[in-house]
């Protein structure tokens, strides 16, 4: 019958018989290790983020969130374009109401809009009429000079 | 004796006179001395780092690499020590979970299954000229290798490093129950090998 193998029975070592590693490697390991410390160092103190090591990972992202977030909404404020549609409390308070209840205000109610209208709006309020006129002033006053004085326009 | 270093990770006296951890802590705050301290850490752990290491990957070329990057990371996150645990558990720590990811890497990498990872160490292992002749050690090491990567790790730690369960425990963040069953499944599992693979 076979001898069974114990391993207490085994001369044990303090290790595997495994090759030494190269002569004087562990003279050069320490070298080779230290080497290496800087770029990480400078890596890290690069982005002044040290700080943020010691932050819970959950906070960290967080706070990446809150800065793309705040990046959108301070390119937002200052790209310096106006909106299309200055915020006027007249242009506020028309686009409150909603499209189908104007028109069919003016449908029934034979209110209606005239070119003298158009001309006295854009002459008071150009931003206003931009909003939803899409033309200059220069453009608007040289196409109702064009028409005839009694026509009028219905919307 | 919890928080005595054993006998296998106690450092020999040699010339220069190697600071004790909470002297090397203690410099490692100061950033004039920070490099120095390190450097008196690394000459202190790098063996045992290294052999600890190179029984889980076996090849030198792996376990230069990750040596080197054990200390990497020591040196990182050695400022947030907070020596509620022995330095050099702590290291072994770290360098045990860059064995194991290591190895887990490298079976995802190639889509290999336990047993193939296993038979490559073992391979290089019987290209080693150090086990060459010597039969029993070299079935020994065979059926080691065949134990899974987290039981070999424990095997290793107790059978070689001749570790407390204690410290087993910190390092391998498990309970010393669990740990005391593994190593003893792995013996019987590395006897019944070597009994079924060894001419009489």
């Amino acid at each position: 019958m076979k001898p069974s193998f114990k391993l207490d029975a085994h001369p044990r070592r303090p290790r595997p018989l495994l090759s030494e590693p190269p002569a004087g490697y562990f003279d050069q390991l320490p070298m080779q290790i230290m080497a290496r410390l800087p770029q990480v160092e400078a890596h890290e103190t690069a982005g002044g983020g040290r700080w943020l090591a010691f932050l819970p990972s959950a906070l960290r992202t967080s706070l990446a969130s809150v800065a793309v977030l705040g990046g959108f909404v301070a390119s937002f404020y200052l790209s310096g374009t106006p909106p299309l549609v200055p915020a006027t409390a007249s242009t506020a308070s028309l686009d409150a109401v909603p499209r189908t209840e104007l028109v069919g205000y003016l449908l029934t109610s034979e209110a209606r809009v005239e070119n003298v209208d158009l001309a006295v709006l854009t002459a008071a309020d150009p931003g206003l009429a931009n909003g939803f006129l899409h033309a200059s002033e220069d453009e608007l006053n040289d196409a109702l000079d064009a028409q005839p004085s009694d026509d009028t326009t219905s919307l | 004796m919890p928080g005595r270093p054993t006998a296998a990770l106690a450092a020999p006296a040699r010339f220069p006179p190697r600071l004790e951890d909470h002297e090397i802590l203690l410099k490692f705050q100061d950033p004039a001395s920070r490099n120095l301290a390190f450097n008196q850490l690394v000459r202190k752990y790098q063996r045992k780092v290294y052999w600890h290491v190179r029984k889980m990957v076996i090849d030198h070329a792996d376990a230069d690499d990750l040596t080197q990057d054990v200390f990497v990371k020591v040196w990182k996150h050695l400022e947030n020590f907070r020596q509620d645990a022995q330095l050099f558990t702590w290291i072994y720590r770290i360098a045990t979970n860059e064995c194991l990811n290591f190895l887990g890497s490298k079976r995802r990498k190639f889509l290999l299954p336990l047993n193939d990872v296993g038979a490559e160490l073992a391979a290089k292992m019987e290209a080693d000229p150090a086990i060459a002749g010597d039969a029993i050690e070299l079935k020994l090491q065979q059926a080691i290798l065949r134990l899974p990567d987290k039981q070999r790790l424990v095997f290793n730690l107790r059978y070689y490093d001749e570790m407390p369960y204690e410290q087993m425990a910190e390092v391998t963040g498990t309970s010393v129950g669990a740990l005391k069953a593994s190593y003893h499944h792995a013996v019987k599992k590395v006897e019944d090998y070597v009994t079924r693979n060894t001419d009489e």
